[in-house]
């Protein structure tokens, strides 16, 4: 067994979501500095209760994909569309510059990368309140 | 059927249609020709027509193989050669034509000459006689199937054909009670639609004039009676053609997505040298936007013109129950309406042609610039660009504003002309009100009649341009259909299950057209060896490969896999043995995990993520923002060619192939990424049956052999060191490599 706390406390260690869209829960691959692969977790919850919370830590540092909850108005900007969204981090808006901005993960999933490569995930699209899924119907 | 023969039927097609040929000369005539010179006990073996004279006329003959004999059979001429006599027929090539010379004490006594698409058959042909002898010789008597001959096929022939209207209506037959349904109501919505003006006829006569006039008693009640009828039949049309047009339109959906599947299934199971003649937007077009037309004539135009006719029978039923004179004048400008619509549709047809001619050229412009930027920049070539786009654009509206012209002349006039009618039933109307004691109600009802029947004539002549594209549509869309897969899927029956991967080529050749292009490789090749071909360019190494892979059949010999004929062993089955690095690998769109899997779509992710491992991909794939569920393929994101290179190794790996096939990229890589992909070609080559087209030194090096193929033929065999030392055509190949790359 890797002894993953001490691994985690070196400098620039980092952990990577193996599949961060379509299974961010598990396969994890724990970097080091140079970028090579040190170790890989596949599935963090076999792990004891002090290495997953270091684990969930080190990943919550750096993972930011937003979970859409609603979407609260498309309006057309000059080269793309303003979103305004309501998402598991609170309300913001960002804009996209293409239909090709939205892509499909397969079975209702999808995710949305803004003009500033930051993915936005629609875990199921069928989740979605009435009104969102209209408004997304127009670009997706 | 005269255009048929030209491109490439069977024989007995194109004897059948040739354009000189007098009708005596037909095959079946020379057939029987032959068949009354046959002795007793003599029997057809095989048959093949020939197409030309010693002069190169066209000339029908034929050459026939006996138990006993070859004869040659014309229509004023025999002659015949026992087959003792006959040492060979050999086949001799000479370019647009072939010779076929009958060969006795090693000189050619006699010859025949075809064109050469029809060598496929003479070889056929030649076989039956090899055959024959080796039943003359150990004097068996086999079963020979006289049409063996015959029946080889032509790679995909057309069958047909028919109106593709027609066709089009057999095509959606399997939904005939949604199309009864569809029909019925739309009887139903026309007949409803001519109930309003019935009723203000009613109306006026009953109520309106007795009112005004006050001649009689007249319930001003009867006024909301009329009323609430009028208004009723205004809803029951509505609620008829809203099932009408929701009924049609679903026909028509189901056709055109059963059309569009069909197209694609069919499609997918056509062969390469298909794909190899066809443009790609082409394709596209037709699955798309030609079964759109369709599905628009259906729906839409379909519709409208049989409602327009049923109005048209209606109404005029109507009119001459009402007032036959004044219907004979109402419908008095019919005949011009009728030669203006044949004038105007006679104009409109070649220049809806010109029109979608006009507009094909645009696409194809568009088709060659678009994926050709980077050529188009990197030559500052923007301009010619636009001009070349505006030149087509220019032809698109010239021809469309012809068009344009006869349709605006047209319109008006129609309109014109309705007017005209109109004018005619107010004056003969008021004449009839007059003095024959028409109501005014009728000859209101026969005001509204008659605008509804001119404006339908005006909309049925749109009808005919729209069932010209649609049918022009449909056959296009029938011209992929009709395409017989040359490979038939069902051939080969036999299931191998998991291969060795044991490989022999048993003299093979293989034709391209007139192209000989592998001219006979014998090879062997052990369960687990690792082949490199090696060869100038056009050689035939691709072919080899392919014929490999059976993505073509071979002309002659045959391949053979584990003992057994590829022919025979069901393709798919034989394919889940294979795996295929190319020269440029082929990404899908869709994500990175999704791309390793595409062989195996229900693998893993610890399959996925040990196959990129292996291949060397996984910490490159670790590096992009969302790993392995990074987008790649057209719309995704940018990889170089050594990653595209090494996802598809992956891809190859996670299949576990017993036979690998490795297409080398020939542009050299830089030595980092070419240290990589060797490292991940190691892995994948290892235990498994290779054949790599080689241009790297590793793969030269590590190769248990290097087979040097050489205009269709095997030129030398032996390790790299062996053919380095023999300093033949790979020590010389190899020399101009390296020059190449230190240069």
């Amino acid at each position: 067994m890797i002894d993953l706390i001490s691994i985690l406390q070196q400098p620039d260690v980092r952990p990577i979501r193996l599949f961060p869209l379509t299974d961010p829960e598990r396969w994890v691959a724990i970097l080091d500095s140079k970028g090579q692969e040190v170790a890989c977790i596949e599935d963090p919850a076999t792990l004891d209760a002090t290495q997953r919370a270091a684990l969930d830590a080190a990943l919550a540092k750096r993972h930011f994909v937003p979970v859409i909850r609603r979407i609260l108005m498309i309006t057309r900007a000059p080269d793309g569309h303003d979103w305004l969204v309501e998402t598991d981090r609170g309300t913001t808006t960002f804009r996209i510059e293409t239909d090709e901005s939205i892509q499909s993960l397969g079975s209702g999933r999808i995710v949305i990368i803004d003009k500033l490569g930051t993915r936005y995930l629609v875990p199921k699209i069928t989740d979605l309140d009435r009104d969102s899924r209209r408004k997304l119907e127009r670009y997706y | 059927m005269t255009r048929t023969a030209f491109t490439g039927l069977s024989t007995v097609v194109f004897h059948l249609t040739l354009p000189h040929a007098s009708p005596n000369e037909n095959p079946e005539t020379l057939l029987q020709n032959a068949e009354k010179r046959l002795v007793t006990g003599e029997r057809i073996i095989a048959r093949l027509f020939t197409d030309l004279d010693w002069n190169l006329h066209f000339h029908a003959g034929l050459i026939v193989l006996t138990n006993l004999r070859l004869l040659h059979v014309e229509l004023a001429q025999f002659q015949a050669w026992k087959l003792e006599e006959v040492q060979d027929l050999t086949l001799e090539e000479m370019g647009a034509t072939a010779a076929i010379h009958l060969m006795q004490a090693d000189s050619s006594v006699w010859h025949w000459r075809i064109t050469v698409g029809h060598v496929r058959e003479v070889e056929a042909f030649l076989a039956k006689l090899k055959e024959q002898r080796g039943t003359v010789t150990s004097e068996t008597e086999a079963a020979v199937d006289e049409e063996d001959v015959f029946s080889v096929e032509e790679p995909e022939t057309k069958t047909s054909t028919g109106q593709p209207l027609v066709r089009l209506f057999k095509f959606s037959s399997k939904w005939y009670k949604l199309m009864l349904l569809g029909f019925v109501l739309t009887v139903a919505s026309t007949a409803s639609g001519l109930i309003g003006p019935w009723l203000t006829m009613s109306l006026v006569d009953e109520v309106l004039i007795p009112l005004q006039t006050a001649t009689s008693d007249v319930l001003i009640g009867r006024v909301y009676h009329f009323v609430l009828m009028l208004a009723g039949a205004a809803v029951l049309t509505w609620l008829l053609q809203w099932a009408t047009t929701y009924v049609i339109s679903r026909v028509a959906e189901r056709v055109t997505s059963h059309m569009r599947r069909a197209t694609f299934e069919h499609l997918q199971k056509l062969s390469l040298t298909y794909f190899n003649k066809k443009r790609t937007g082409d394709l596209i077009s037709r699955i798309g936007s030609d079964t759109d037309n369709i599905s628009l004539f259906i729906s839409v135009n379909f519709i409208d013109f049989a409602c327009d006719v049923m109005t048209i029978l209606f109404t005029a039923v109507i009119l001459f129950s009402l007032n036959p004179m004044l219907a004979l004048a109402a419908i008095g400008p019919l005949p011009i309406v009728a030669w203006l619509v044949q004038w105007v549709r006679s104009h409109l047809r070649g220049g809806f042609a010109a029109a979608s001619r006009a507009w094909s050229a645009m696409n194809s412009v568009l088709s060659d610039t678009i994926p050709g930027v980077r050529v188009v920049k990197a030559f500052a070539q923007e301009q010619r660009e636009i001009d070349r786009f505006r030149e087509q654009d220019q032809q698109i509206f010239d021809t469309n504003d012809r068009v344009n012209r006869t349709w605006s002349f047209f319109e008006p006039t129609i309109s014109l002309l309705t007017d005209i009618g109109l004018l005619v039933i107010w004056g003969a109307g008021a004449w009839s009100v007059a003095y024959e004691h028409t109501t005014v109600g009728v000859l209101t009802g026969f005001v509204l009649y008659v605008g509804r029947f001119y404006g339908k004539l005006d909309s049925m002549s749109r009808f005919v341009a729209s069932a010209q594209r649609a049918a022009s549509s449909a056959h296009r869309i029938f011209d992929i259909l009709d395409v017989k897969p040359d490979m038939p899927i069902t051939s080969g029956m036999l299931k191998v299950g998991r291969l060795s991967g044991a490989i022999e080529f048993r003299g093979i050749k293989f034709r391209h057209g007139s192209r000989q292009i592998i001219r006979g490789i014998d090879l062997k090749i052990a369960p687990g060896e690792m082949i490199g071909l090696v060869g100038p360019s056009g050689a035939g190494k691709t072919t080899l490969v392919n014929l490999a892979c059976r993505f073509f059949d071979v002309s002659e010999g045959a391949v053979l896999v584990d003992g057994h004929d590829l022919r025979e062993i069901d393709v798919v089955d034989y394919r889940r043995n294979l795996g295929l690095v190319l020269q440029e690998p082929y990404l899908f769109f869709g994500t990175i995990a999704e791309n390793i899997a595409y062989g195996k779509p229900d693998a893993t992710r610890t399959e996925i993520i040990a196959a990129a491992k292996a291949a060397r991909a996984h910490d490159f794939i670790l590096k992009l923002t969302d790993a392995y569920d990074s987008m790649v393929g057209e719309r995704g994101q940018q990889l170089s060619g050594g990653e595209r290179q090494r996802i598809s190794i992956a891809r190859a790996l996670l299949v576990n192939p017993a036979i690998l096939i490795l297409d080398e990229a020939t542009s050299s890589v830089d030595t980092e990424t070419e240290r990589e992909i060797q490292a991940a070609l190691d892995h994948l080559v290892k235990g498994r049956t290779t054949i790599a087209i080689a241009h790297r030194l590793g793969t030269l090096c590590k190769a248990n052999r290097l087979v040097v193929v050489d205009n269709g033929v095997i030129s030398e065999i032996g390790t790299h060191e062996d053919l380095m030392n023999r300093s033949g055509t790979y020590a010389r190949l190899h020399q101009a490599m390296v020059e190449v790359n230190q240069a």
